[in-house]
């Protein structure tokens, strides 16, 4: 048992390459973090609409992770097999995500207008919704939301150790899955109209939780597929994950990519349509504005771009191939994410600071070290889980 | 080291099939339903009763051309009412047929095999009940023809109006009819061929030789017949969710409250996955019951559906708690007067129906032993089916029965007309399903070979490694140990 | 004789060698054996798709893939331009406020068309590639050939393969495994 369990370890070859990603990426956020803090003395607007953007894209795809690991649980495919590890390390960024939720805490003033009492004094749908929407609630809620991801995130991996050291647990894990997926939805939908939706005063959409499950799905399925390919040149994976495997994770790829379009699609016909005046100033900032070049090339390079080169079945079994559309997805999550939060800010138009970049780079970095940290702690494959055989196989 | 394989066998691999089953025994038990060789007299039974509610739809399909369409209680201000709803049911309950088949098939998940094409005929005859309503709700059916298709004629002189979604739906429900008839057909003519290679010559011989098309299995066929396959599918999946999502539209692209909402696509398509799943299992637990196919149709398939039906049930339970809360959220008086109504109105009933059968019944499924158990499921399909209708004419009627103003408010009751063209509607859809049981495999014969094929090769496998194990169990062997 | 395709007409009038295996398993290996001794027009004849059947027969994916990607195209773009034309040149006039054409409005329906067209494209471009409807083939005369639907794998050697020679054929089909073989006439 010992001497196959060591198989799957990370070679002594792949610890020195990640450690040279990790040492770096811990410097890199340290020093881009110390710019990002002048950066909030000297422009705190421009800091705290940076910081929420680059948060949510970071937090996204811890959460992503997770939901995605919890559905490859239910779905019992080899995918989820082969990418378990990833995923896993990947969720067990939250505790670095919960800490640097306390930023956008202190940002509240200069983000929403329902944390400013003058304001929801005169705005009517403000001072409607104050006893839900306002400075201590959302940070209640915030708190509750960081809470029932952990315990979800906490047994998700403890179980899986538990697997690997004497097997058994998949059923469990299942178990767990099965409802922590439906409270991973639930939670998401409502954090995500408190940290994103609340930005403009007049701006609701029940879609909007489904939206950020896409949106969170995507940015996740793309990262771990740039991971896989990466962990693949080294052993112990080099010998084991297969194009065939790449092939499966290229496929869900476009299933995510079309199921964000949809919901994406879905919420601009019935806004466009229904052309209310309390809903469509949302897309006027976003559409009627300089921003508005922003939405096509959301529409042209993260639909429409990435959907017709996966449609390539060699092209989803070329790593180097694969991993240039998912580059391209995950430059565009970021573009996404700027297209929802920035048009609020500088409703003039397009707009770019030093700050939008370097912030979220500065979360990026820790979140990457962090990341690469707990990745080496674990075997890169589930020793015992009862369909490796069959995944591996899967490869051949 | 043993124990360990044989207990991961069971745990990721309990057989689809009975072990002990050959190629020929499912080629027996499939086609033998077809070959009957004096159809029970069940059958001649049921479908007396089925086609004698298809000649009420036929009656009251008459009476509704000959004196028009008030002869449905549809009024101001509920200008739709059981037709639409009717119509949204049907479609519905059809689209579980080309998931099953469609995704299913893309998620390589071998259970389907047992019940997708019943499930694609049931497609079929639901979409074929769905389109009676629009249809006939436009009062002159055969001239619509020209109203509703881009048809030059000297008639109208006017093009469709494309910007409105009732046009998007034509073509939805058009193309959807369609593409399901070539799948199911794509699917059927292996399993037609095999059908007149077992008949003695003669009509029946000729018929199925005339519609398997030649077909004879060489490498060559199977090779692009596998490719038409994967493609229809993966056309089929998308084309599933586009047509309840525009069905969805119909209603969201209006400035109603209570219709004009963003998240009624997905919530649409998962409660049509809903109530479509708990009809495939209604008559999947009866053909199961009356055909003796309990070793096709195992346990395992019938709980692996109820865990999708708990699924879909949070979906639509998730989006009835949203659309409640983000009309509060939206601080518009009008929503929030919409879904107040809607608790408390004079419909309260429906509503409570609608989230009783949908949201608080499924909660069933979360125990095991309730996922198994026949009568449950068979109950909770029944349930299911009447939530989901409730839901569609809660959406339609709740929304249009009160106005802005309330000088335009009303109370809507069906007529006599109304119930029976529902009640024909069964009739049609019964009526086809007991011919097709009766002409045509109700279960993919190929498919199911193929299943049998995997299964027989893994066991193969596991048989081998235990083999391995049980010799030199300190040999160093890659992955499982 | 009218349906007889003109192809599979040559002058000795067999079809080919035809050997019937028990299972998918003999058949594989039957194959392997057969394409060793250098026979390389094979046929093979199951009842349902073999995984692998066509890598282990050396003949090349199907392309049909191709012919519904331009079927789908046409379809989304036939959509697109006949919304425009119909919407906004031959019959332009304002509906509620919205422009005369837009593709917010027109993807629903290009979407659809897309989809007809392309499930047109596969099923019709399937039987087009495999020649069918076609009610007659040589294969039909093999004796056992109704089993073929059923539960035999059969192995065929045709007669156009160069190094064909009928009872030598039968004789490697039999060593391959097979539980009988015969030579079947067109």
């Amino acid at each position: 048992m010992t001497t196959t369990a060591s198989a799957f370890d990370v070679s002594p070859e792949l610890k020195r390459d990640l450690q040279r990603v990790f040492t770096p990426a811990l410097g890199a956020g340290i020093l881009l973090s110390i710019a990002s803090i002048v950066g909030a003395i000297y422009s705190p607007g421009d800091f705290f609409h940076s910081y929420l953007m680059g948060y949510l894209f970071w937090l996204g795809l811890t959460l992503g992770c997770m939901g995605i690991l919890m559905l490859q649980y239910l779905t019992a495919g080899a995918w989820g097999i082969m990418t378990r590890r990833t995923l896993e390390s990947a969720s067990r960024t939250l505790p670095l995500c919960a800490l640097l939720f306390i930023p956008v805490a202190i940002g509240m003033p200069w983000l929403y207008d329902w944390a400013h009492p003058d304001l929801v004094k005169n705005i009517y749908v403000l001072r409607h919704r104050a006893v839900y929407m306002n400075p201590s609630m959302y940070i209640g809620r915030a708190v509750l939301y960081f809470v029932v991801w952990g315990i979800v995130m906490y047994f998700l991996n403890k179980w899986s150790l538990e697997q690997d050291e004497k097997g058994g647990m998949e059923k469990r894990l299942a178990k767990l899955s099965a409802p922590g997926l439906l409270i991973y939805v639930f939670t998401i939908s409502y954090a995500t109209i408190d940290w994103a939706e609340s930005l403009e005063n007049n701006w609701f959409s029940t879609i909007w939780g489904f939206l950020f499950v896409a949106r969170e799905g995507l940015a996740a399925f793309a990262f771990v597929i740039i991971v896989m390919a990466l962990l693949s040149r080294r052993e112990p994976l080099a010998s084991r994950f297969k194009p065939a495997h790449l092939h499966d994770l290229g496929k869900l790829l476009l299933v995510f990519v079309m199921l964000w379009a949809y919901f994406e699609f879905s919420q601009l016909v019935v806004i466009w349509s229904g052309n209310l005046t309390d809903e469509i100033p949302w897309y006027l900032h976003r559409f009627a504005t300089s921003w508005g070049w922003l939405g096509v090339m959301l529409i042209v390079l993260e639909f429409i771009v990435p959907f017709l080169m996966l449609l390539s079945r060699p092209l989803k079994r070329n790593a180097t191939a694969l991993c240039c559309v998912v580059g391209l997805i995950i430059f565009m999550r970021w573009v996404d994410l700027m297209w929802i939060v920035m048009p609020q800010y500088y409703q003039r138009g397009f707009r770019l600071t030093w700050m939008n970049i370097v912030v979220p780079a500065s979360i990026g970095c820790l979140w990457i070290a962090v990341f690469v940290w707990q990745l080496q702690k674990r075997p890169l494959l589930p020793l015992l889980a009862p369909n490796l055989e069959k995944a591996l196989e899967h490869g051949e | 080291m043993a124990d360990l394989a044989s207990v991961i066998r069971e745990e990721c691999n309990p057989p689809m099939l009975s072990r002990d089953m050959s190629y020929h025994d499912i080629t027996d038990q499939i086609s033998s339903v077809t070959e009957w060789k004096k159809t029970p007299k069940q059958w001649w039974i049921l479908i007396t009763i089925t086609s004698s509610l298809l000649l009420l739809l036929l009656a009251m399909l008459t009476y509704l051309v000959s004196t028009g369409i008030g002869v449905w209680g549809n009024n101001s201000p509920a200008g739709w009412a059981w037709d639409i709803t009717n119509f949204v049911w049907w479609i519905g309950i059809g689209h579980a047929g080309t998931l099953i088949s469609a995704i299913l098939f893309l998620l390589r998940q071998k259970w389907r095999t047992a019940i997708n094409r019943a499930a694609e005929a049931m497609t079929i005859f639901a979409v074929a009940c769905a389109a009676i309503f629009p249809l006939f709700h436009t009062g002159r059916p055969w001239r619509a023809v020209y109203w509703l298709f881009p048809i030059p004629n000297t008639y109208l002189h006017m093009w469709q109006n494309y910007r409105s979604p009732l046009e998007w739906d034509v073509f939805a429900v058009s193309t959807y009819g369609t593409v399901s008839i070539l799948f199911w057909y794509t699917g059927l003519i292996p399993d037609l061929a095999t059908l007149r290679d077992r008949s003695p010559n003669g009509l029946r011989k000729v018929m199925y030789g005339i519609f398997s098309l030649g077909w004879r299995g060489s490498s060559t066929h199977w090779k692009h017949y596998e490719k038409a396959y994967m493609i229809l599918a993966g056309i089929s999946t998308p084309l599933v969710l586009s047509v309840h999502t525009i069905v969805s539209f119909d209603f969201a692209v209006s400035v109603i409250p209570g219709w004009h909402t963003t998240v009624f696509p997905p919530y649409f398509v998962g409660g049509a996955i809903f109530s479509g799943f708990a009809m495939v299992m209604t008559l999947l637990l009866l053909s199961r019951w009356a055909l003796h196919l309990e070793n096709i149709i195992t346990m395992r398939h019938l709980e692996v559906m109820n865990k999708v039906i708990l699924a879909t049930s949070m979906i639509v339970g998730y989006s009835y708690g949203t659309e409640f809360f983000i009309a509060w959220y939206s601080g518009d008086i009008y929503e929030r007067f919409h879904f107040f109504n809607r608790i408390t109105g004079p419909y309260w009933w429906a509503w409570w129906t609608m989230c009783i059968c949908n949201v608080v019944i499924p909660q069933f499924f979360w125990v095991k032993k309730m996922r198994r158990n026949i009568a449950v499921m068979f109950i909770i399909s029944i349930t299911t089916n009447i939530g989901m209708w409730f839901e569609r004419f809660v959406i339609i009627v709740l929304s249009l029965h009160r106005d802005f103003l309330p000088s335009s408010w009303g109370y809507f009751r069906p007529t006599w007309v109304d119930v029976c063209t529902y009640l024909g509607t069964f009739g049609l859809f019964l009526t086809l399903y007991l011919l097709f049981v009766k002409f045509l495999p109700m279960i993919a014969i190929g498919e199911v070979k193929s299943t049998l094929s995997a299964q027989n090769h893994v066991e193969h496998v596991y048989a081998h490694y235990l083999e391995t194990y049980e010799g030199a169990e300190t040999k160093e062997t890659h992955g499982l140990a | 004789m009218a349906l007889l395709n003109e192809r599979d007409t040559v002058d000795n009038g067999l079809y080919g060698a035809v050997g019937e295996f028990e299972d998918e398993d003999r058949l594989f290996d039957a194959i392997e054996r057969v394409r060793h001794k250098g026979y390389s027009k094979l046929e093979a004849y199951t009842p349902f798709a073999l995984h692998g059947l066509d890598e282990a027969l050396g003949s090349k994916p199907s392309k049909l893939g191709w012919f519904v990607l331009c079927c789908g195209t046409l379809g989304a773009t036939a959509a697109a331009t006949f919304i425009w034309w119909s919407g906004a040149i031959d019959y332009p006039i304002v509906v509620g406020g919205k422009p005369l054409f837009a593709f917010t409005f027109s993807i629903p329906i290009m979407f659809e068309l897309m989809i007809l067209f392309s499930a047109f494209g596969s099923l019709y471009g399937m039987l087009g590639i495999n020649r069918l409807p076609r009610f007659y083939h040589p294969i039909f005369n093999y004796t056992n050939s109704e089993r073929i639907t059923d539960d035999s794998f059969v192995l065929a050697i045709e007669s156009e393969d160069p190094q064909f020679d009928a009872d030598e054929c039968v004789r490697v089909l039999e060593e391959a495994g097979a539980r009988y073989a015969e030579v079947v006439a067109k």
